[in-house]
């Protein structure tokens, strides 16, 4: 009897020392590079960036007149630029970023704001969202637009306030921003830090600050189509 | 009894060591050959790095030139379009000139003819020569005009 209690410890052992052996390895891969996804479609198909991606240039050849401006697609074809950009013109002609030429098929002025929307006959690059609320004091922004009719220009700046109108250009309050502008630069987006439109330059201070009509002004006149009225033309 | 369980032990020792050594080499084998293929992908991915630092470059290089090269076409339609203007400018400057001198040639022929017949007044119909110095007054209203949009154009 006890001889059986003896073998079965020992058997007992055994078998449970067996099971603390270490087991053999698995065959090595010879490759552990994971298949490609699709990550990344939110890519550009140039690498330019969406911010560079939105602006057009603007041509307005007036009668006698030459002037450059700049805008951003809000749609696939149709831009947002300001009044004075296209207004007394006989042509209006547009450039993307890269260079290609975009025809306008009509063009329209907000009757209460410096804004202007401007149908084209090929679909624009990029359009970027509209920001839920305008920026407050201290936000960072970006103004992308071509100041002095040249290069397409990414500049940074803050929101450094709010207030009436000055140039009574606009109705309500405009915001002031430090993000350099020049002649030029009319009809930029404005551009919080998710690249969403949260405004449009359309004039610059005296002390070399930006005038912007806030996004909400803009979604506003977006959103009533009796807000607009052709643009004035030209003639001769 | 005991001797029994000492071979049985004996021999599960042994198979056990036997187990432990063959096991060991496995994984010494095995984890040569994963060293293997990190190093492989360790090149490979150095070259790839490589290969995206060059190929950012020439992204980056490639996106400046399509700018610089966009807005010389918009330098160059800028051009065009002044030039253009002032092309239609020129031409419409010339055709009111012309207007100009072609008005101004009727009058004058008109008045000096209108001088010649006034001299002897008395060999034309009074009636007529009513009429023509009307007709006169009309060229050279016409001249005065034709001046005046000059003027116009060139005030533009």
């Amino acid at each position: 009897m006890r001889s059986r209690v003896v073998v079965a410890v020992i058997g007992t052992a055994l078998l449970a020392g067996c099971s603390m052996l270490p087991a053999m390895p698995d065959p090595v891969p010879t490759s552990v590079v994971p298949p490609v996804g699709t990550a990344g479609s939110q890519l550009s198909p140039d690498g330019f960036d969406a911010v560079q991606r939105m602006a057009v240039r603007i041509r307005n050849v007036g009668c006698g007149t030459l002037s450059t401006g700049s805008g951003f697609a809000v749609d696939a074809h149709t831009l947002v630029t300001n009044k004075h950009v296209v207004a007394d013109s006989a042509e209006l002609e547009i450039a993307t970023y890269d260079g290609r030429d975009i025809r306008a098929t009509a063009a329209s002025t907000a009757l209460l704001a410096d804004l202007a929307i401007v149908v084209t006959a090929e679909p624009l690059p990029y359009a970027p969202q509209l920001a839920d609320a305008d920026p407050v004091q201290g936000d960072p922004v970006t103004v992308v637009g071509y100041p002095l009719g040249g290069e397409l220009t990414v500049t940074d700046g803050t929101i450094v306030g709010a207030e009436e109108d000055p140039l009574q250009a606009t109705l309500g309050t405009v915001l002031i921003t430090d993000a350099q502008v020049e002649p030029g630069s009319s009809g930029s987006a404005v551009l919080d830090a998710d690249g969403r439109v949260v405004g449009v330059v359309y004039a610059k201070s005296q002390s070399g600050y930006s005038y912007v009509v806030p996004v909400s002004t803009l979604k506003a006149m977006l959103n009533d189509t009796s807000a607009f009225s052709p643009a004035p033309t030209c003639t001769g | 009894m005991l001797s029994v369980l000492l071979v049985a032990s004996l021999t599960a020792g042994g198979l056990t060591v036997a187990y432990l050594l063959r096991t060991t080499a496995a994984w010494q084998d095995t984890a040569a050959q994963w060293e293997h293929v990190a190093r492989v992908h360790g090149a490979e991915v150095a070259e790839a790095q490589a290969d995206l630092a060059a190929t950012r470059e020439q992204l980056a290089t490639a996106q400046t030139r399509i700018t610089q090269l966009a807005d010389e076409k918009a330098q160059l339609g800028d051009e065009s379009a002044a030039t253009q203007q002032l092309a239609d400018y020129q031409a419409r400057i010339s055709r009111a000139a012309g207007d100009v001198a072609t008005a101004l040639a009727t009058c004058i022929d008109g008045q000096q003819n209108l001088i010649g017949y006034l001299q002897n007044p008395q060999l034309y119909d009074a009636a007529a020569l009513a009429s023509f110095r009307a007709d006169v007054d009309q060229y050279c209203g016409a001249a005065r005009d034709a001046n005046a949009a000059l003027q116009a154009e060139l005030t533009r």
